[in-house]
């Protein structure tokens, strides 16, 4: 089955229309998605600037990926149902999408180096070079993850 | 008044060159810059309400993640306004930005009682659970920001 022969078959699903006649739906997803992705990349924003030296320094780094890594994780669980029932309401608009490829890509990318930061926040070598530059591609991966959900709208889906 | 005023603004050339240009771009850039608001805003926000950071002094938390808001904010407020430009006249009319609007002001409001009235007496609740009035400003926001960042989805839905 292609891509598209699975969007037709889901658009017709009797869930997938459902969303489409009930108009508040993809707004109210949307605001949830939104929201927890906010969540997210603040958290994700904290332990970020706490490698970079610039943020929260009154506390250790462990201290700091302990409070907020753990957030990241229960908001993606969330990230993931919001945008699959979003998928599941329009799926021609998304799966045929390239923005929501380079989306998934750099979501993947995003909770490796998250992971990656979290093994440097408990282990015992001093945070270098490496890890601020993991802090800095964390936060690029998150922003372009924003940018390209948002293009999903304005790229042609094919 | 305001109406005249929106009509020069769409009319301008800067406003032309984004709605036929840089829509995308800065409406991207808008929502990277409103989940760190929304998102810096919540952290603070659940600490007030006691559901999370409750080992961190109040005033240590917020000392060190309100600055980024602020930052994140002038970025929202900047392509807020340019996105309000391009469509000026359309948004005038659209009730959901209006609600927008007067959601942010409230939470502005909100924010500037908590700061010069119940922020007072800080050094009472600052390491333990805030005062009643503290914790209902963190409620207020909670469901303030809430109601921007839903309003602001559905302006593009009407």
């Amino acid at each position: 089955m292609t891509v598209m022969e699975f969007s037709d078959w889901l658009s017709a699903t009797s869930a997938s229309q459902f969303i489409q006649v009930t108009t508040w739906v993809i707004p109210s997803l949307q605001t949830v998605h939104i929201l927890t992705l906010a969540l997210l990349f603040a958290s994700a924003l904290m332990v970020d600037l706490r490698v970079l030296g610039t943020g929260l320094r009154s506390e250790s780094l462990r201290a700091v990926a302990d409070r907020f890594i753990p957030t990241i994780w229960p908001c993606l669980v969330v990230l993931l149902i919001t945008g699959s029932l979003l998928i599941v309401a329009e799926p021609a608009r998304t799966l045929g999408n390239p923005a929501f490829y380079l989306k998934m890509i750099c979501l993947a990318a995003a909770i490796i180096v998250t992971l990656w930061l979290r093994a440097f926040a408990r282990g015992s070598r001093p945070v270098g070079g490496l890890a601020s530059m993991l802090a800095v591609v964390s936060l690029l991966l998150w922003a372009t993850i924003i940018v390209a959900g948002r293009y999903i709208a304005y790229i042609e889906s094919n | 008044m305001i109406k005249t005023f929106c009509e020069w603004l769409q009319g301008t050339a800067f406003a032309q060159t984004i709605s036929e240009t840089w829509f995308p771009m800065v409406e991207s850039a808008h929502v990277v810059a409103l989940t760190l608001v929304a998102g810096t805003i919540f952290i603070v926000d659940l600490r007030l309400v006691g559901l999370a950071s409750r080992q961190m002094r109040f005033t240590q938390l917020s000392d060190q993640v309100l600055p980024w808001t602020w930052r994140a904010f002038l970025l929202a407020a900047l392509t807020g306004s340019m996105l309000f430009a391009a469509n000026a006249m359309t948004y005038y009319d659209n009730v959901p930005f209006r609600a927008k609007m007067v959601l942010l002001a409230l939470a502005g409001l909100n924010m500037a009682y908590f700061q010069f009235v119940t922020f007072r007496n800080v050094a009472q609740w600052d390491a333990g659970k805030a005062s009643p009035a503290a914790r209902f400003a963190g409620f207020a926001s909670l469901i303030l920001w809430t109601g921007v960042i839903g309003f602001g989805r559905w302006i593009g839905f009407v």
